[in-house]
Parts: structure tokens; sequence; C-alpha cells
């Protein structure tokens, strides 16, 4: 017999319906469509296909980044996380249509300066607006045209991380927009996974973490004064073992581990040593770490997050130099 | 420099110089001018201010199925403009339509009552593409919704268009064009999108076949004859929403927009689908050799162009229609070449001319039959006429051969 | 500390200690520390023995600008440069020279949208070496986007906007000034920030010779040129109209 796997919860509905009174946009069926539900038999997305960690503990994934793409901006970049093991391998052979993870990516523009908008109030300093939107492919759930709560969460957060690195007061009675598309967002689970205690938006991030990287450099294309190229990092606390103890473990995939317990992401200035944006979910009493560790859970978990921003901003220098050494090459 | 001093048939202060830049800034009109119609002395050729020749296109590349959570994806890139587009099906289960009772036969109510009692479903049939298949794709497809292109431009591609705004006018007009050629183009077959529902009407020992049949879900119905084509019911619709986030606008988006649709509808797959009596609902498989590809109508592309005069005022005199004097004027200076028909215009090209025209063709048999016009769009002026339009196609003919070579290989 | 310095930096990047050299624009101080503060080629401005003691270490903005390695400039473009004042952004400032284009006139001032914020350097002589051209002189960036962003429904966000006021339009006569008689929409003017004013506008003056219109187009619709500080000429109809004409160099 066939057991259904309906991982796409029903809401899509509600949305479809919300769309509906939108006149701006071309709008599907009236009554609303629903996402495909797959019936596949219960053994088959037994943990033989779940998607596992290949990359040692503290090892990132690798990361695309390129400036200057988009010349109508004064600043812009791409961003690209390498697929995981389980996704390559899916694109390589594919089986079956359901993606076992996915891999972020995501473009980022900056315009400005610009004039502040005349409701704007006098500003000695550069005034900083972000904006970070899905694609409504992004993700494995259809998002809606209008941003949501978390795309605004989103957003706050990013402002957050790059306000403290911007070097406001160099730029008076301007206003600086950056604007972040993302085109394939992270998972939040394993899709064969039922939603549990333990869970919450994880990939959501992940997605920060990559928005900071993506906007730091855009941000040093467009050339606005900055303390540092200030990065995005993420750690998290998983047990992939049924009672372990959680691990700490950078730059998690969630849809490679079977439960993560609490996760960090930071905004990091290593030139500094400074934190500009911390976001900790979940809790850390129970990490397991070494016995002469005299660190507690929450600080290993930020420590762990700031190294995987460490190795973020060493991709960010080089996309940086590398946009420069162009530019330079452009012009001689 | 050299432009500044190029743009002298038109006298400009005799001693301003400016580096290109800012001149390209000031006077936007006179740089392309300068460009297109240099000095005779000079011996340069008339070129664009991006240095492409009138009829060029952009360097154009294509991208298919990098996106994991989509059907079908596609990113073009042209010049700098790049468009993704990801396309996302979703069912339409004939009950959540309002009207699909009421239109359907009465042979219908009685295959539901039958239903209850029978369990089983039917693979999909492939039909023979018709005329009277043709009428019932447009029923479907275009009353039904079931293809729902949008564009967004509020992705940071351009300055001007705010982020976390509502769609602006452009972006809802690129929206509505693409739906429209969608649908007058009959580029999906309705066909591919129908999920069908075969009662069965058969002996005990025949169902027990027809469960064989399902694990390999080839068989095209060889026992079942007419009469189960006749009882045969659709349970429902495959919607494509059909997303295009314009990343980066340089001029253009249409043909970008329009490149990339096609593009990642030629890389949709769908799974395969069926009515499952027992959870009266519609379910998939997830087994990629079952899923099928959809069958497009041919290969649609388009091709703009903006029209440039050199007549400096032409963008500040108020538009008025010429008279028959002007208009004789009009035609002794076409000679002397006094307006550009430039294809793929970038940005700047394109607020530098009220005349556009867009040109849909295709050609029959894979590119090795006659041109078909799909769609001629022309307006904002009078200086394009017939010829120029013949001509027009027949640049629109050879980027076609080009834009096929590049989605082929993508 | 001795540590060489870098000739391209990153933000963030460490350039040299604040004893020795003092920090110029692109750079920041950070416990006594030079830092870059954007990216782009490093440049040391040696002291000058009267009014700085220490070197100045900037990051420049432009790829191009390499004053130390006087190669860039086009034949014949004078390298003796007078030395601009250090710009620590590309917004218009204090003195800044401009081109604009009137976007509308009125009765007692004149409201012009900034197109370009010309440097110093490039204003005080014709010549016009590459090394003055700023963010808003990118070609590509020009060529992709729109031509006439004044044709867009928002262009007040996209360009910075000014005034000239009626007593800045010239240096004498100033109460019988008719601003319709000094410029018309569309006019392309050369004007001096005066102040940065409020949050939405900032403030012009044309009050020099060398300031005032320096492109314009006829009633019929043809650019004309300067015949005299009061005075431009359609060409083609031999008609004049009342400017404030910049004087040509």
């Amino acid at each position: 017999m066939s057991i259904l796997n309906v991982f796409n919860s029903p809401t899509t509905f509600a949305l479809a319906t919300c769309v509906m009174a939108d006149r701006r946009r071309i709008n599907g069926p009236p009554g609303g469509t629903r996402p495909a539900i797959y019936a596949t038999s219960l053994p088959s997305i037994k943990d033989a296909d779940r998607a596992r960690r290949q990359r040692q503990p503290s090892e990132l994934r690798k990361i695309f980044l390129k400036t200057g793409l988009i010349p109508s901006a004064s600043g812009s970049s791409y961003l690209e996380f390498e697929p995981s093991a389980s996704l390559a391998a899916a694109r390589a052979n594919p089986k079956s249509l359901i993606p076992p993870s996915s891999a972020l990516k995501l473009a980022c523009t900056v315009h400005g300066p610009k004039p502040l908008p005349r409701s704007v109030a006098f500003s000695p300093n550069i005034v900083l607006t972000t904006h970070v939107k899905y694609a409504p492919f992004a993700a494995r759930k259809r998002k809606g045209h209008i941003r949501d709560a978390s795309e605004r969460d989103l957003g706050v957060h990013l402002e957050t991380a790059l306000r403290g690195a911007i070097i406001a007061e160099r730029w008076p009675k301007s206003g600086l927009d950056i604007t972040i598309t993302i085109i394939e967002a992270e998972d939040d689970r394993w899709w064969g996974d039922a939603p549990d205690s333990h869970d919450a938006s994880w990939g959501m991030m992940n997605v920060l973490a990559g928005c900071i990287n993506a906007a730091s450099a855009a941000i040093a294309d467009a050339h606005i004064d900055c303390l540092d190229l200030v990065s995005g990092g993420v750690a998290a606390l998983v047990t992939d073992n049924d009672g372990g103890a959680p691990q700490l473990m950078l730059d998690t995939d969630p849809a490679e581990h079977r439960s993560i317990v609490s996760a960090c992401v930071v905004g990091y200035m290593p030139a500094r040593d400074e934190i500009t944006a911390l976001w900790l979910k979940g809790g850390t009493s129970k990490a397991a770490l070494d016995e002469q560790d005299g660190r507690s859970g929450h600080e290993a978990l930020v420590d762990g997050a700031v190294d995987a921003a460490r190795g973020a901003h060493m991709v960010l220098g080089e996309a940086v130099k590398e946009s420069m050494e162009r530019a330079l090459g452009q012009t001689t | 420099m050299a432009s500044a001093t190029g743009a002298a048939s038109h006298p400009v202060p005799p001693s301003l110089s400016l580096p290109p830049s800012q001149f390209a800034r000031l006077q936007p009109h006179a740089y392309l001018l300068a460009h297109l119609s240099p000095p005779a002395a000079s011996n340069q050729p008339s070129i664009r201010a991006n240095g492409r020749a009138s009829s060029q296109f952009r360097v154009t590349s294509a991208n298919a199925g990098s996106l994991t959570h989509t059907n079908g994806s596609a990113v073009v890139r042209m010049g700098d403009t790049t468009s993704v587009c990801g396309v996302r099906a979703e069912i339409l289960r004939t009950e959540d339509i309002a009207s699909w009772s009421v239109s359907r036969t009465s042979n219908e109510a009685s295959n539901k009552r039958r239903r209850l009692a029978e369990l089983n479903e039917k693979p999909n049939e492939e039909d023979e593409d018709t005329a009277a298949d043709d009428e019932e794709d447009r029923a479907h497809i275009e009353d039904l919704n079931l293809l729902v292109p949008n564009l967004s431009l509020s992705t940071g591609c351009a300055p001007g268009f705010t982020p976390g705004a509502p769609p602006s006018a452009l972006a809802q007009s690129l929206s509505h064009q693409l739906l429209s050629l969608l649908h007058s183009t009959r580029l999906v077959r309705a066909d591919d999108l129908r999920i069908w529902y075969q009662p069965p009407s058969l002996g005990p020992e025949e169902l027990e076949r027809h469960n064989d049949d399902e694990q390999m879900d080839v068989d095209p119905n060889p026992s079942g004859g007419v009469e189960d084509h006749k009882n045969r019911e659709i349970k429902g619709f495959w919607v494509l929403y059909i997303d295009v986030m314009i990343i980066s606008l340089a001029g253009n988006p249409f043909d970008a927009a329009w490149a990339s649709v096609l593009a990642a509808l030629r890389d949709t797959k769908l799974p395969r689908s069926w009515w499952d009596v027992d959870s009266e609902m519609i379910l998939c498989s997830d087994n990629v050799s079952e899923a099928s590809k959809l069958s497009l109508r041919g290969l649609p592309v388009a091709s703009s162009f903006c029209v440039f005069e050199a007549d400096a005022a032409a963008g500040w005199r108020a538009v008025v229609i010429p008279d028959a004097e002007e208009q004789k004027a009009r035609s002794q200076k076409k000679g002397s070449q006094q307006r550009w028909i430039l294809a793929d215009p970038d940005g700047y090209e394109e607020n530098l001319g009220q005349e556009r025209i867009c040109l849909v063709v295709d050609k029959e048999k894979g590119g090795k039959g006659k041109t078909v016009v799909l769609k001629m769009e022309k307006h904002g002026g009078w200086t394009v006429d017939t010829d120029d339009l013949r001509q027009l196609v027949d640049i629109s003919a050879r980027r076609w051969d080009e834009m096929k070579r590049i989605l082929d290989q993508c | 500390m001795a540590a060489t310095i870098p000739s391209l930096a990153i933000p963030g990047q460490r350039l040299g200690p604040a004893s020795a050299y003092s920090a110029g624009p692109g750079t920041h101080i950070q416990q006594s520390m030079i830092y870059a503060s954007i990216a782009g080629p490093v440049v040391v401005d040696p002291a000058q023995p009267k009014t700085q003691l220490k070197s100045t270490i900037r990051v420049s903005r432009v790829p191009t600008s390499k004053p130390q390695t006087q190669t860039d400039s086009p034949a014949g473009a004078a390298s003796t440069l007078p030395k601009p004042k250090p710009r620590y952004n590309t917004l218009p400032a204090v003195d800044s020279i401009v081109l604009a284009r009137v976007t509308r006139v009125q009765k007692r001032q004149v409201a012009v949208s900034i197109l370009v914020v010309l440097d110093e350097s490039t204003t005080a002589q014709s010549i016009i070496s590459p090394s003055s051209s700023s963010d808003n002189d990118n070609i590509a960036s020009i060529l992709t986007t729109a031509a006439n962003p004044e044709n867009h429904s928002n262009t007040d966000e996209l360009r910075f906007q000014a005034l000239i006021r009626k007593e800045d339009v010239r240096a004498v006569e100033k109460d019988r000034v008719v601003l319709d008689e000094m410029f018309r929409v569309g006019d392309i003017v050369r004007g001096s920030v005066i102040s940065l004013g409020d949050q939405s506008f900032y403030y012009l003056t044309t009050a020099r010779n060398d300031l005032g219109v320096v492109m314009a187009r006829s009633e019929a619709g043809n650019m004309m040129f300067p015949v005299s500080w009061k005075e431009m000429r359609d060409p083609v109809t031999e008609v004049g109209e009342q400017r404030k004409v910049a004087r040509p160099f």
C-alpha cells in the first residue's frame, strides 16, 4: 500500500486566495492550486535517501562570489553556495523529482548614494535601506509576491549587520538601497522529516549569512566606506544520532542533519574582531564539548559562527580584490 | 573626446570639451548621433555608442535547469540584461473550478458515481494535434488560467524601481505581454497539463492486468478502445506558475524575459500524476524516468528594435502628425540616413527613441521551413514603413537561427 | 610596524601606523593604525615641507588614478595639476562645481537636477585628465541605464536636487535679475555649490564668469552657441535668446 507523504502543508491555498485580490499581477485559477503530492512508499524514504553531511565539522562549503555583474547598479554581487554532496549526486544522476537539499543562490545590488526621499528628515549620515525578497520559486514551498514577515525580518537583521560596518558620516544626506533577491534558498530541514520540536526556520540563518556576505561585497564594489568587509557565518549544534549529545558544526546545511538543536549566525569584522550582528536560536546547554573546554554551549556556538565568518571573509577579500584587478586591467 | 568633436555637426560651444562619459550624460542624443554619423572626414564607420552595428544583437547566453526547486528553470543573459525564469507546477483540481461541473456533460455525473465503487487510474493519453484540440486548448489554458506568468523588476535590477513596492507599470505590462504571447503562440499544449482519470469498466481479470500496467506506465490503453475514451474524465490540471525575475536591467527586458520563459518551459518536466481513488486526491510519482517534458509548439523568438532619429529636437517638440509636405521632406531625407533602426536596444538607446518594434517569429520544421511571424507590434512613431518591417523580419529570422543554437545548447 | 604598504587594499586592510602617516580619503584610523575603508589602489602623497609633516596614505576611489606613476595622462596633458582638496566622497560638497539640468524656473528660484559632480582640478582648466573622473564617470554604467532619467516618474529619487536663488544668479545688478531671461527648462548649467541646504536641496550659485548656462537649445530645438555673457544664438534660425551664459574656455 502506498503511504502519502504530504510535505507541503496546505497553506498555499491561503496564499493563492490573498494573491487573488492582487490586480497588478497575473493570478492563477481563482479556486487556488495545490502543490504536487508525491506518493512514495515508506521504505524508500527511510534513512538511506537522507542527505548526509560529507564535510568535517569545521569544513565550510565553497562559496562562489562575484561582484560588479550589474552595471546599472553602483555595486552588485552574486553569491552561490557549492551544492551539497547529496544534491550534486542527485544532479549528476537524477532519480527523484524531489531534490535532496538545495544550495543558496542570491543576487545583491547597491543603489546610491542617492538623494533621500523628500519625506525623510535631514540626516548627516548615509541612510541604509535593506530589502530581502525570495523569488517565488526559491524555496520548496512557493513564496508569494508580497514580502512576508520572514523576509522583512531578514531585511532588519541584514541592516543591523551592515550598519555597524559602514562609515555613515562620510556620506551626509544620502541614501543607500541594498536589495537582495534570493533565487534559491536553503531548506529548514530534510524534506522527508516531519516537523518536530526542534524545528525552526534554520535555513533562514544560512540565508542571512549569505545576504551579509553578498551585501558586503556589493558595498565594497560601490566604494562606500566601511570599517571592514563584514562577513557572515553560521554554526549549529546538531544531533545526528538518537540520544547523542549535540555536536558543534560549522556552516550547517539543515537538510543534512536529523535535528538541529540550536544555531547561531553572526555578522563579523575580522580586522577589529567585532561582531556587528548576532542571532542565536535554540538551547545550547546540552552541547558536547571537550572536558577541558571551559566554554559554555553558547560561547562555543558563537565562536563557531565567528570561525565560519572568518572563512567567508577570505572569499570576500578574494572576490573584492579580483574585481578591483579587473577594473585596473580594463583601464590600463 | 572624439565624440565631443564628432558632435560638431551640431554646433556646440566651440571650446567646450568634456570627457565622453560626461558628454554621454549631458547630451545623450548628440552623443549617440555622433557615434552613428561620424564626420565624413574621420573615416569612422557608423556604429552605436555601445560598439554594435545597428542590426547587431547583444551577446546572449542561456543556462537551463540550475534551480533546484523548480520544474524547469533558465537564466538568460543578453548583454547586461539578465533574466531568471522558474516554472513551478501546481495542481488545479476540477472540483475547485467553480464552473466545471456545470459545463460538463451529464455523462460525467454517472462517471462519478461509478468511480466510488471502483479503484484504478489510467495513464495520460497522447492525442493528435487537431483543429478541434486547438479550440479545446484555448478553452482550457486561457479560461482556466493554467499559465501564470509574472515578471518582477523589484529586484534592484536598475535604479528607479523601488524594491518592495507593487509592480511598476512596466512590470505589469511585461507580464501581460508574456501572457498574451503564451496564449497567442499556443506554445504549451493543454493536453500536457491535463490529469485524466479512467474509471475501470472492465471485468476483474482485466483489472488485474491494468494494475500491472500501472507499474510501467507506457501502455497506451491497448484494450480499452472507444468506450474507455468516452468515460475518461479530467480530474485536474497542472498550472504552470512562470515567474521571471529580471536580475539586471540594461534595456530590452522583453526579449530576455521571453527567451528565459522559453528556455525554462523547454526544461520543464511534469511528474506522472493520477487520481487516487482511495484518498480521493491526485497523486504524483517522484520518479524522474516517469516524468515527462512538455511538448511545446515551435520555438517563437522575440526580437525588439527601437528607432533613433537624427533630428535632435525630436524629443523636444510636441509630437504632431506630419502634413503632406513634411512627409515628402521626410521621405527625401531617408536616403541620407536620418534615422537608424537599432536592434536589441540597451537602456541608453531605449530612452532616446520613441518608436519601438517587437517581432516574434518562428520557423517551420525546426528551422528548415519558412519563417512565420507570430507577433508584430510597432508603436510610438511613423518612420518605419512596410519595407523596413520586411527587413526587420529578415533580421529577426537570422536572430531566430542564433537563438535556436543558443537554446539547443543550454 | 615598518611593513611595506600594499599597492592595492580592501576595506579593513591595515595600511600603516598613524604615527608615521596621516590618514587620507578612503582610510580610517583604528587604535593608531590606518586601515583602508574602500577597495582600490593605495596612494602615498609625500609630505609637503610647510603644510604637512607626515605623508598621507589614501585609497583611490578610481582605479585609473595613479598620480605616483604619472603615466595615465593622455599625450599633451599637463602633469602638474593643482592638488585637489581631499575628498572623502563623491557627493556634491561646498565649492564643488556641478553640471545640472534645469527642471523648473520660478519667480524667485530655479530648480535643477545635478547630473555630474566635477572635481576641482577639471574645472580650473580645459585639459581633462582621466584621474579626475569620479564614480559617476563610468561609461558602461551610463550606457546601461536610461539616458534621460528625467523621463522617469520618480526622478527626484535618482538625482540630487539643487536650487539657484535669484540673488545667486550673477554678481552684478542682482536686483534686476529676471529668471526667465537667465535659464530655461532643459538648459545645462555649470554651478558651484554654496550650501548643502536642507534635506532635499543643495544651493548653487552661478555668480561667476565661468558659471552659468553651458548648453541650451533654442525655441526651434537647435543647440545654441554663446555670443555674449547674456546671449546665445541658434545657428539655424539666427535667433538670439537671453541666458546667463558661462564664459566658454
